[in-house]
């Protein structure tokens, strides 16, 4: 009877353990989870408020080389779909950003810059490499997560915001 | 009988563990990719200079028969 009683708890522990999982994170096809950052230029700016608005959220560093490399990359797309109703969320993920600031001194981006010194949101995006790249289409929902940055991922990325856009 | 108990409380116990701590069926980092600034930091890299490294690796191959295995590629970003 104690067996049993100590196996249902066990089990519903577990079942806790995997819901919980399921809540947080991005999936495909389902909301992105929302949040409001107030970015480089002063701006409060949430999620929600985006509907309508393709997001591309792009989780980076200074201190990843790949996202360094990636900038000027999301700089284009932000040029090339900004009249379209396409807009770059740069989100850096230092504890210390200084290094971060530094860096964009160097160069000229006028996409929106975020600071997630607290790691809160990429704990809820569960960014599982540096850099991560989701995209939210206008309903507010995650249609592409891109793990990493390699040559031609610009591309992938303009690819995917035109399938969006044509939506 | 108590024996056996034991022998079942013990498995369940082991049960527990192993449903709890393979639960996601994937090894995560301790360390979130997010978390790497401390780790990506060149004061971390053992020497900071690629070309000598390089050298001793190559010197230290012939010369311990044992050639590869020097590491990963990438900036500690765990983006490779």
């Amino acid at each position: 009877m104690l067996l049993i009683k100590f196996w249902r708890r066990s089990l519903s522990a577990v079942f806790v353990f995997f819901i919980s999982m399921n809540v947080h994170g991005v999936t495909i096809g389902q909301p992105a989870p929302d949040f409001t950052l107030k970015n480089m230029q002063g701006n409060n700016l949430n999620l929600t408020e985006q509907r309508g608005n393709i997001i591309l959220i792009n989780f980076w560093a200074s201190w990843c080389g790949p996202c360094r490399k990636e900038m000027p990359v999301l700089q284009e797309l932000e040029d090339k779909y900004k009249d379209l109703g396409v807009q770059v969320w740069g989100i850096n993920v230092e504890q210390e950003n200084q290094a971060g600031r530094d860096f964009l001194a160097n160069l000229e981006l006028s996409f929106s810059i975020f600071f997630d010194e607290t790691n809160k949101l990429s704990e809820t995006y569960k960014v599982e490499a540096m850099p991560t790249t989701v995209i939210v289409d206008r309903d507010g929902i995650v249609r592409y997560v891109y793990r990493g940055f390699k040559d031609g991922y610009g591309k992938k990325y303009a690819k995917a915001i035109k399938k969006l856009i044509r939506e | 009988m108590l024996v056996n108990k034991y022998i079942v409380k013990g498995t369940l116990l082991l049960a527990l563990i192993n449903l709890t701590g393979c639960a996601s069926l994937s090894i995560e980092p301790w360390v979130k990719p997010y978390e790497r600034q401390n780790l990506a930091d060149p004061i971390m890299s053992a020497s900071r200079h690629p070309i000598a490294n390089m050298h001793v690796a190559h010197v230290l191959d012939g010369r311990e028969a044992a050639r590869g295995a020097e590491g990963t590629e990438g900036g500690g970003c765990g983006c490779n």
